[in-house]
């Protein structure tokens, strides 16, 4: 598994490449944990994961997956996922995480979704 | 391990997103074991593939751990809203939903899992036997 993150605007962008299953999915918490910290910032950043190199996840990727979501819901932030590929997105319908967090096609939709300001700062480049 | 089962999915002919599942299935399979079978540490596990070949393909896990019987997990409520849904429980889910066919046999101080795949190739919303709770 491999990982990148940005910043752009108000939404931080992570992007997840390869697999996460049971021996990489501690791996993938490590990635995202550090986002979950309630900084005091008002509004907290919202938060987008670029699945779209996601070969691969298992329920211990989910589990990480679900502890996040319900840590945002907690803080009241937004918390979504996008250009998830045909075997990841059966997953998440099968395991109805669409009931969990946002589920868009594209990066450019989830951050339109998200935010404005981050939707034109991506389309600028 | 999970290498042996997608290679021989793939032999057999099965399409890629149908490999992806018998490797989820497997993986989630073999956690578990660890997890219930094996709680103090590693075991060993045996793995053989059954029958002549054709279109399906059937495996035997075999561990020598804890007597536990991953069909009698409950089913998780996938559809309670967020804060109340349960965080984990997703594995033998997987298993149930990817696999055609399961069996849980207690033999001596084993646990056997057999599990049979076909080609199925899963987009048109059909599922197999087992029914998600309301």
């Amino acid at each position: 598994m491999e990982s990148s993150v940005r910043q752009i605007a108000d939404v931080t962008l992570i992007r997840i490449d390869g697999r996460v299953d049971h021996a990489t999915a501690k791996a993938f918490e490590e990635v995202i944990k550090p986002h979950l910290d309630d900084t005091g910032a008002a509004p907290l950043p919202k938060i987008l994961l670029d699945l779209g190199g996601l070969s691969f996840m298992t329920s211990a990727g989910l589990r990480v997956l679900m502890i996040a979501a319900k840590a945002c819901a907690a803080q009241g932030r937004d918390l979504a996922v996008a250009a998830l590929q045909p075997a990841i997105a059966e997953i998440f319908k099968i395991s109805r995480f669409d009931l969990v967090l946002k589920i868009h096609p594209t990066v450019e939709e989830g951050l339109s979704s998200l935010s404005s300001e981050a939707a034109v700062l991506w389309e600028a480049g | 391990m999970i290498d042996f089962v997608s290679d021989l999915a793939r032999e057999r002919g099965f399409g890629p997103k149908r490999i992806l599942e018998v490797e989820l299935a497997a993986e989630e399979a073999l956690v578990n074991i660890l997890t219930y079978a094996y709680p103090k540490g590693a075991g060993d596990i045996e793995i053989a593939c059954k029958g002549e070949g054709g279109s399906r393909l059937t495996f035997a896990i075999t561990d020598f751990g804890v007597a536990f019987d991953p069909l009698s997990f409950p089913v998780p409520d996938l559809l309670v809203e967020l804060a109340i849904r349960r965080v984990g429980g997703l594995g033998v889910f997987f298993v149930r939903q990817m696999a055609d066919h399961i069996e849980y046999q207690r033999k001596g101080d084993a646990n056997v899992l057999t599990l049979t795949f076909t080609k199925r190739e899963p987009q048109k919303g059909e599922n197999s036997t087992h029914t998600e709770g309301t």
